[in-house]
C-alpha cells in the first residue's frame, strides 16, 4: 500500500505579493486519507487550489501518479483523476441534482459506467436519489455537501481533495457525512486529502495528519499520534489543561513536538 | 561629546559625573545612589516623557512624574504591607513600564529588586522565591500568577502577590493576591498619613546598600543571586557616560528581558543618568516593527537579533529586481571599502568617501530607514560572541555596531569598543575606571567599583569568586593585547581535556561555528573522549530558506534536520571551521538537535544560549552515537 499517489515538494504559492504557502512538502499514499489541519489563513485551501491547478505555484513540484502536474490547467488536472470538492460546496443551484451529478462525469465517455457510478452515489446518499429532480439550490446545506461529494465521485477519481466538508453543518450531519467518507475510503478505496478545521472528526477519519501554520507545515505524524500530542489537544481538540485556578484564559506555548 | 572639566567632576552631554571613574565617590549629578539620582531626575524632568508603551496599537507617553508617583505608591504600599529595608521583592513580568516602576519603588524604600524570567517554570520560580526569601512578588498576569499558585504551598513565606494586569482575573478571590491598583491605593493612603516618608527613605540610602539581586543563569548548578549595590550601578552609569554617550533627547527601545543585567542597565539605569526616553517593544515578535517605528539613537541587542536583521535584509535583496540586487551589491561593497578604513582607524581616501556618499544617498540611507536604524548613532552587542564579518557588514551599511563585554558580577559593563577606538574580534578596552587583567591560567579578572558585592546568602561562592587581592574572577578565559583590547576565548570551567590529555577551550570552536548563518548555537563535546564532537542547533529560518532554494523537501523541523542536504550543508560549515584549528581541536562528528527549542526548555538560557550541562544530559543518546 506504500505507493505514493501524490507527492508535493516545496510548494510556494503567492496571492500577489503575499506568500501564502512557504515551502510545503507532503505525501499521500494510495488508499490513504490524509488530513491537513490549521487555523484560518494557514494556507490549507491554497494548498488544495495549487494541487488542482486553480493556482500556479511559484516554486516546487506536484507529482501525481509519477507525473509533474504543477501549473497545469485545471481541466487537465481533472482528467488526471484529481477531483476538488471546494469549500462552501459550490453546487450549481439552478440545475437539478441529477444534472449536477452528470456534470461531475462531464469528462467521461463511458455512459454505462457513469450510470453505475450514479447508482453508487445514490446508494451512499439515498437522500439525493429522493431529490434527484429537485433544483440543487433548494437543498439543505448538508444535502448540498453530499451532492458536492457525489458530484466529485462521478469522475471516479484517483484522489479527492475535500475542502472543509464540515463547514456550516450541524454536528449530527458532520458525523453522518464523515461516516460516509469513511465507508467510501474503506469500501471503494477512494484516496482523500482532507482539509479541515474540525480536527476531531478529521483525525478520526484520517490515517496521517499534517498541521499547517502561516504557510508552513509545523508537524506531521500518524493521526493516532497527533491526537495524543499535547499541542494538538489544547489547540485543535479544545482540551483545557488543568490550571492552578478553576478557569484558565491563557494557553500554553506551541512547541509542535 | 560636550566635555567640561572642573576639579574631580566632568560634564558630559549635560550630565556631571566623576572625572576619574573608578575612584570613590562615584557620582552622577552629585548623587551617589541610584535612588537619589532617580528622585533628582523626576524633579528636574517632570512632565517630559520617560517611557512610551503601546496601548491597543497606539504609542502612549508616560512622564517622569508618572514614573515618580507610581514608584512612590508602590514603595509606600509595600512598606505599608510590612516590607523591611534590605528585604528582597521579586518581579515576574515581561518588560513594561510597571516593571521599572516596581524596580525603583522597591529600591527607594530600601528593598532589593529581583527579576524572574517569564520563561522560568513554576519550580524555578519556587527556587528563586525561597532562595531570595521574598515575601512579596509582582506577577504580570494570569499566566504568571498560575505559576505561583502551583507552588503556593512550597513558597509559603510569600505574603502578597501583586498582579499587574487584571485581565481574566475579575473573579479571583485569594487572600494573598492584590491588584496593582489596590497597591497604589494602599501607597496613597500611607503617603497621606506619613508625608515625606518616601523622600526620607531615599535619603537613608547609602552607596553600599544592595539595590538589586540578579540571578545568574546557572549553566552549572543552581542559580546564584548576585548582589549589586547602589554604588555598583552608579559606577556602571559613570563608566557608561564616559564610554557610551547618551543625549537627553535620545530614544531607545527596550525588548530584552529586564531581569538580565544588560537590558536593565541600558533601559533602566542609563536612561535615569542620561535622561533618555525608553520605548517598550510590544513583544519579542514585534521587535523589528517597533524598531522601525521608534528609530532609536542607540540600540543594544544580542548577536542573535543582529543576525536576524542581516538575514532579513539578504532575503529582501534576493527578492528584489536584478537592478535592485546589483545596486544593493555595489552599495554594500562601497560601504565595506569605507568600513575597512574606518575600522583600521585610517583616513578614508577621498574617492572612497565620494563613492560611499553616492551609494549612501541612493541605497544605504533608505535601507537604514527601512530597518529603523536611520537615527542610530551606535548599536551595541554583547552577552554572546558575534561574527566579525557581521560587524563589518553593519559598518558598511552605515551602522556603527560595537561589541562589548560584561557580566552580572561586574554590573554588566567591563569593556567596550568605541566608535573611534574599535578592534573587531575583541570586546574592546576596559571601560573608564575599570581594570582588567589576565591571570596565570588565562582567566580574565576585573577590578573596580563595578565589581559586585557577593552572592546572596552564599559566602562560600562569594569567596571563590574573588581573588585574595580583591579582583573578580570572571570565569572567562581570554587575552589582552598590547593596545589594551580584550578578547575572550572561552569559559574556564568548560575546558575540555580529551582522552589524549589535550586541553581545549570549546567556546573558541563554538563561537566560530556560531558565526555561520546556518548555525544558531553549538556545544562541543569531548571531555575524556578520544576526539571532539559537536551538537548543533541550526538556525531555523536560514536553513529553511536554504532547503527551499535547493528544493529539498521537508515538512516539520525534525524532517528538516534529517534532510541529507542540510546535514551536508552543516558538514561543510563544520569543515570550514575545522580548517582554522589544529588536528586535535577538530570536530570529527556532529549531530543536529532536531527539536526546535524555546526559551522555556531547560536546555536554553533566557537569552537562547545552549546550556552545556543540560544539553549533554538531555541528548546523551545523540552523543553516544558519535563515539
Amino acid at each position: 500500500m506504500a505507493e505514493t499517489l501524490l507527492d508535493i515538494k516545496n510548494i510556494e504559492s503567492f496571492y500577489g505579493p503575499i506568500m501564502a504557502i512557504r515551502g510545503v512538502s507532503l505525501k499521500v499514499e494510495k488508499g490513504q486519507v490524509v488530513t491537513v489541519l490549521g487555523a484560518n489563513g494557514a494556507g490549507k485551501s491554497t494548498l488544495l487550489k495549487t494541487i488542482s491547478g486553480i493556482m500556479d505555484p511559484e516554486k516546487g513540484q506536484v507529482v501525481f501518479d509519477g507525473r509533474e502536474i504543477q501549473g497545469m490547467e485545471p481541466h487537465k488536472v481533472v482528467s488526471q483523476g484529481i477531483v476538488h470538492v471546494p469549500e462552501g460546496r459550490e453546487v450549481f443551484p439552478l440545475l437539478t441534482v441529477d444534472e449536477n451529478l452528470s456534470l461531475g462525469a462531464y469528462t467521461r465517455s463511458d455512459k454505462a459506467e457513469v450510470e453505475k457510478d450514479r447508482q453508487m452515489v445514490f446508494e451512499y446518499f439515498p437522500i439525493l436519489a429522493e431529490r434527484r429532480n429537485q433544483e440543487a439550490g433548494t437543498l439543505s446545506g448538508g444535502q448540498q455537501q453530499m451532492l458536492a461529494i457525489g458530484r466529485g465521485l462521478m469522475l471516479r477519481p484517483k484522489i479527492m481533495l475535500l475542502d472543509e466538508p464540515s463547514l456550516g453543518l450541524s454536528p449530527l450531519l458532520v458525523q453522518e457525512i464523515f461516516a460516509i467518507l469513511k465507508r467510501l475510503n474503506k469500501d471503494e478505496g477512494v484516496t482523500m486529502m482532507l482539509v479541515e478545521q474540525n480536527a476531531k472528526v478529521a483525525l478520526e477519519l484520517a490515517d496521517v495528519g499534517y498541521v499547517m501554520e502561516v504557510g508552513r507545515i509545523v508537524m506531521d505524524d500518524t493521526a493516532d499520534r497527533l491526537m495524543e500530542s499535547e499541542d494538538i489537544k489544547s489547540f485543535y481538540l479544545g482540551h483545557q489543561e488543568e490550571g492552578a485556578r478553576g478557569e484558565r484564559r491563557w494557553k500554553r506555548k506551541k512547541t509542535w513536538r | 561629546m560636550n566635555v567640561h572639566t572642573n576639579a574631580d567632576q566632568i560634564e558630559i552631554n549635560g550630565v556631571i559625573v566623576s572625572a576619574t571613574p573608578g575612584q570613590r565617590p562615584a557620582l552622577v549629578d552629585g548623587c551617589d545612589t541610584v535612588v537619589g539620582l532617580f528622585q533628582k531626575r523626576c524633579e528636574q524632568l517632570g512632565d517630559r516623557t520617560a517611557h512610551r508603551e503601546k496601548d491597543f496599537g497606539i504609542w502612549q507617553s508616560y512622564s517622569w512624574k508618572d514614573y515618580w508617583t507610581h514608584a512612590k505608591w508602590i514603595g509606600l504600599g509595600l512598606r505599608a504591607l510590612g516590607l523591611e529595608r534590605g528585604e528582597v521583592v521579586s518581579i515576574l513580568s515581561e518588560d513594561r513600564k510597571e516593571w521599572l516602576y516596581a524596580d525603583m519603588g522597591i529600591q527607594c524604600v530600601g528593598g532589593i529588586a529581583s527579576g524572574v524570567y517569564t520563561t522560568d517554570s513554576a519550580s524555578q520560580l519556587e527556587y528563586l522565591l525561597r532562595d531570595s526569601g521574598s515575601r512579596f512578588l509582582f506577577v504580570e498576569n494570569d499566566e504568571q500568577l498560575d505559576k505561583f499558585l502551583e507552588i503556593e504551598e512550597q513558597a509559603d513565606q510569600i505574603e502578597k502577590v501583586i498582579i499587574l494586569d487584571p485581565d481574566g482575573l475579575h473573579d479571583l478571590r485569594h487572600e494573598k493576591c492584590v491588584f496593582l491598583d489596590e497597591l497604589y491605593d494602599t501607597g496613597k493612603a500611607f503617603d497621606a498619613e506619613n508625608h515625606g516618608f518616601f523622600e526620607d527613605e531615599i535619603a537613608k540610602a547609602k552607596p553600599e546598600d544592595t539595590g538589586l539581586l540578579i540571578y545568574t543563569s546557572g549553566t552549572t548548578g543552581a542559580p546564584k543571586g548576585a548582589m549589586l549595590s547602589q554604588e555598583n550601578v552608579i559606577a556602571g552609569c559613570v563608566s557608561g557616560a564616559h564610554a557610551l554617550p547618551t543625549h537627553d533627547d535620545d530614544e531607545q527601545l527596550c525588548f530584552l528581558p529586564l531581569c538580565h543585567i544588560l537590558e536593565r542597565n541600558v533601559s533602566a539605569y542609563f536612561p535615569i543618568a542620561g535622561k533618555s526616553t525608553v520605548n517598550f517593544a510590544e513583544s519579542t515578535e514585534t521587535v523589528f516593527d517597533n524598531l522601525q517605528e521608534v528609530s532609536p539613537a542607540h540600540f543594544t541587542a544580542v548577536p542573535r537579533v543582529w543576525e536576524k536583521v542581516y538575514s532579513r535584509v539578504l532575503v529582501l535583496a534576493q527578492e528584489a529586481t536584478p537592478i535592485g540586487r546589483l545596486c544593493f551589491k555595489l552599495a554594500v561593497s562601497a560601504g565595506l571599502k569605507r568600513a575597512d578604513y574606518l575600522l583600521d582607524r585610517k583616513p578614508v581616501p577621498i574617492w572612497t568617501k565620494i563613492n560611499y556618499a553616492i551609494w549612501d544617498f541612493l541605497v544605504l540611507r533608505n535601507l537604514r530607514r527601512m530597518l529603523g536604524m536611520d537615527k542610530m548613532r551606535r548599536g551595541g552587542t554583547g552577552a554572546a560572541p558575534i561574527s566579525p564579518d557581521l560587524i563589518r557588514w553593519y559598518w558598511a551599511i552605515g551602522v556603527q555596531l560595537l561589541e562589548g563585554y560584561g557580566m552580572t558580577e561586574n554590573a554588566g559593563i567591563a569593556s567596550i569598543n568605541l566608535p573611534d577606538d574599535n578592534k573587531i574580534g575583541t570586546v574592546g578596552k576596559a571601560v573608564p575606571g575599570f581594570e582588567v587583567r589576565i591571570a596565570e591560567d588565562g582567566e580574565i579578572q576585573t577590578y573596580g567599583l563595578n565589581n559586585f558585592q557577593g552572592y546572596w546568602r552564599n559566602n562560600e561562592k562569594t569567596v571563590e569568586t574573588f581573588t585574595d587581592d580583591g579582583w573578580l574572577r570572571t570565569g572567562d578565559v581570554g587575552k589582552v593585547d598590547e593596545d589594551g583590547f580584550v578578547s575572550i576565548t572561552g569559559r574556564l570551567k568548560d575546558i575540555i581535556i580529551t582522552a589524549g590529555g589535550k586541553n581545549i577551550t570549546p567556546a573558541e570552536i563554538e563561537s566560530r561555528l556560531k558565526f555561520s548563518h546556518y548555525i544558531s548555537d553549538a556545544v562541543v563535546i569531548g571531555d575524556a573522549r578520544k576526539y571532539l564532537s559537536c551538537l548543533i542547533m541550526i538556525d531555523q529560518e536560514n536553513v529553511e530558506k536554504f532547503a527551499q532554494d535547493l528544493k529539498v523537501p521537508f515538512s516539520d523541523f525534525a524532517s528538516l534536520c534529517a534532510a541529507q542536504e542540510v546535514v551536508d550543508l552543516i558538514k561543510k560549515e563544520v569543515d570550514e571551521v575545522n580548517k582554522e584549528f589544529a588536528r586535535v581541536e577538530q570536530i570529527k562528528d556532529f549531530r543536529l538537535i532536531n527539536v526546535l527549542l524555546t526559551a522555556e526548555d531547560e536546555e536554553l538560557t533566557a537569552t537562547m544560549k545552549l546550556k552545556r550541562s543540560f544539553v549533554e544530559k538531555k541528548h546523551a543518546g545523540l552523543i553516544e552515537e558519535m563515539y
